[in-house]
């Protein structure tokens, strides 16, 4: 028979409340997600989960849990929010009155800061002092198995709480606290990456969550981003909409670029051509999104910055010298192939076959303000292109933006005169 | 298209202080001091901060203050540099700045101060470029910015700029109208907008704008009035506000008032709540509606509240 707990009524004491709760919570350290649940629902999700040897459930219970999912009745979450507040303001408040130095582990204090603050962060999941108080009592061990006990409780605050900004800060704090202190710094950040993706499933667009997984980038090995790279296509070809994951590309290509360039001097003309074959790759998978998903802005913002970066780049490198003359030939002919590609690009998106089709409508927006933005950000590098800077001339581009996207006429006004 | 609610939303404001019985709002006091500026900033431009007892609310704000100097978000939590802001932000609105041990906060604000030029939020390290924005704005306002590394905490909020000329929490992260508001804010105060590619943040934030009229903080997301005034403080700034639609956006944020019991959503139809009320007023005020005080886009306070901070009335 599977564990079940629950059987206090609203009535019940908020001290004893919040002495159940803390205990379900310290007999199942496995619990994997907590809700706040109407308590209508017990009696479905019991239902629903059931198995013959079941005992039969109470009629008001407070609290449900069950396969480590930990459900809590909204009837009684403000007297457990004050209970737990009132006890965790107690304790932190003794333990800062007596002063971490005078405090022994064992007495008892610790764990009553520790078990308390949980339980308040677990209903008021941004209570900073809450998330304080356990920095403070952690630093002090300087224990790993405990540090990595933070990353758990940061993980059920998160599983009902995604954009708790403190939740995704406290996980930062433990990094950057057993950076240097542990082997297995890459294998965490392995984890935190896919923390953020199962999290980003179901919060879209999650700015927290994504914010989190850019900063690890810094944190990795050159192997570690290449890998990511690979794993996050896949996520993103799925949600074309998620802006967040395709700036997280950017910071990972951007990272492999910076890399390069601080290893310039010794690196032969074959790293450069493995980040030509990245971006070249990146471009080309764009476009075919661009061309599946009509009127995408997040697959069109992406692209400016695969093109500009591009320019900047590789038509630089033109007149590099340290470019063996081979190499800088096909570079400098793909620039011109690259203008043109951009060119067709935007003559297959332009057109709007019905003008009831919003996402058509759209898809000529972006990408007539992806070709004007993109001459904008390269003007340097297009003056020195005759060919194609005639057939850039602001004035189509502004007669099609006109029709398409009259609204931002003060934009187009001022950017092209 | 209606008018704005003035009265319902004055009463709304004080009616939010009294609530103590729902979940919801008692486990967000921990942020009670912001809810305090966004609530009386609101009452100050709507021209109604006279219902407001000034003595009960700065000696609340003094009981916040810590021995280091900052302040909490509520009485007996502990300090944070985006609750120091909101006291000394609270405080200039009732032109009670001179309550403040000025050496003490500032001291503690300038204490947060990185090598590299950040801010870190308090003492446990986070770092963000809100952290910068806050730093600078608040030590404008008790006229000690002599107290930090402007040139460097400039040159951080730059490394922290994207391609597409906006600008994200720390060097790489994605750009978001809140953060925009932020580094744009900061550098304003600290005469560094020169920085910035205006024309390649302006098309950024007015691309913000969205069939509706309103404004959203990122590609692809929904319409929310608090952008109201993140992009359009912005957008004033470096001096690019002519390219949205004002009054397609100003019909946006009145549709997004609840007309019966007062306050502001983030979209029409939404729960009302004090942070939307107050970015909707406070967008509305950005936007020259009538009857309105004038709000400055950079210390977000009255501009009658910033002129006596700096020409002394």
């Amino acid at each position: 028979m599977k564990k079940k707990e629950g059987s206090s009524y609203p009535e019940s004491k908020p001290v004893d409340l919040l002495h159940q709760f803390e205990h379900i919570l310290e007999a199942d350290p496995l619990i994997d997600e907590v809700g706040f649940i109407h308590p209508s629902q017990f009696a479905k999700l019991t239902e629903e989960a059931d198995d013959a040897t079941d005992i039969p459930t109470s009629e008001c219970p407070s609290f449900w849990n069950r396969d480590h999912k930990f459900g809590v009745s909204t009837l009684v979450l403000l007297p457990l929010y004050n209970a737990a507040k009132l006890a965790f303001m107690a304790a932190i408040g003794e333990y800062k009155r007596l002063g971490p130095d005078v405090v022994v582990s064992g007495d008892g204090l610790e764990s009553e800061v520790m078990k308390h603050s949980r339980a308040l962060l677990l209903l008021s999941p941004d209570f900073g002092t809450a998330w304080n108080s356990r920095k403070l009592i952690v630093s002090k061990k300087q224990d790993l198995s405990i540090f990595m006990d933070e990353l758990l409780l940061s993980e059920l605050v998160l599983s009902y709480s995604p954009k708790s900004d403190h939740a995704w800060s406290h996980r930062r704090w433990v990094i950057k606290s057993v950076t240097g202190k542990c082997s297995t710094l890459q294998e965490i950040l392995r984890k935190e990456s896919e923390l953020v993706e199962k999290i980003a499933e179901r919060s879209k667009m999650n700015y927290r969550a994504w914010n989190h997984r850019c900063w690890l980038v810094s944190y990795m090995t050159r192997e570690r981003v290449l890998q990511e790279l690979k794993k996050s296509k896949n996520w993103a070809g799925l949600h074309v909409a998620d802006n967040c994951c395709f700036h997280y590309r950017r910071q990972l290509m951007l990272r492999i670029l910076k890399d390069s360039s601080c290893k310039q001097e010794n690196a032969s003309a074959g790293y450069a051509i493995e980040i030509y074959k990245l971006w070249k790759e990146e471009l080309h998978w764009n476009e075919t999104l661009i061309k599946q998903y009509i009127g995408r802005e997040a697959l069109w913002l992406h692209r400016r910055f695969l093109s500009l970066c591009w320019m900047k780049q590789f038509v630089t490198d033109v007149n590099d010298v340290s470019c063996n003359s081979e190499q800088k030939i096909s570079i400098s002919n793909d620039f011109g192939f690259f203008i043109s590609n951009e060119l067709q690009l935007l003559h297959s998106c332009s057109s709007v076959p019905n003008s009831d089709f919003d996402d058509f409508k759209a898809q000529a927006t972006f990408s007539a303000s992806y070709m004007l933005w993109l001459t904008k950000q390269s003007s340097e590098f297009l003056s020195k292109d005759s060919e194609h800077q005639e057939k850039l001339t602001a004035g189509n581009l502004k007669t099609l933006l006109s029709k398409v996207c009259p609204e931002r006429s003060s934009l187009w006004d001022s950017l092209m005169g | 298209m209606g008018e704005l609610a003035t009265e319902k939303h004055v009463q709304y404001i004080l009616s939010v202080e009294k609530r103590k019985d729902d979940f919801i709002s008692v486990a967000m006091e921990y942020l009670r001091m912001n809810g305090a500026y966004w609530g009386l900033t609101t009452l100050d431009l709507l021209g109604k901060l006279d219902a407001i007892d000034v003595d009960e609310v700065v000696s609340w704000i003094m009981k916040c203050q810590h021995e280091s100097g900052g302040f909490g978000g509520n009485i007996g939590h502990d300090p944070h540099i985006l609750y120091t802001l909101s006291a000394v932000q609270v405080l200039a609105l009732f032109d009670k700045l001179n309550v403040l041990d000025v050496e003490k906060v500032t001291n503690y604000i300038a204490g947060l101060q990185n090598e590299d030029g950040s801010f870190s939020g308090d003492e446990w390290g986070e770092v963000d470029t809100r952290f910068s924005y806050i730093a600078i704005c608040c030590l404008s306002i008790l006229h000690h910015l002599n107290k930090i590394n402007v040139e460097k905490a400039v040159s951080y909020i730059v490394s922290c700029k994207n391609l597409d000329g906006g600008f994200g929490c720390t060097p790489g992260g994605e750009s978001h109208a809140g953060q925009i508001f932020c580094c744009v804010g900061a550098l304003a105060i600290t005469g560094s907008l020169h920085h910035i590619d205006k024309d390649l943040l302006g098309w950024w934030l007015c691309e913000r704008q969205v069939k509706a009229g309103g404004l959203n903080g990122r590609p692809e997301k929904l319409p929310d009035v608090c952008y109201s005034w993140w992009v359009l403080s912005s957008l004033i700034m470096i001096d690019r506000v002519h390219w949205i639609s004002k009054e397609k956006l100003v019909k946006f944020i009145l549709d997004c008032q609840d007309t019966e019991n007062g306050g502001i959503s983030d979209r029409p139809d939404d729960a009302v709540d004090v942070y939307h009320t107050y970015f909707g007023v406070a967008g509305l005020s950005l936007l020259e509606y009538p009857g309105l005080k004038a709000i400055d886009p950079a210390y977000a306070l009255p501009v009658d509240v910033v002129n006596k901070i700096f020409f002394g009335r």
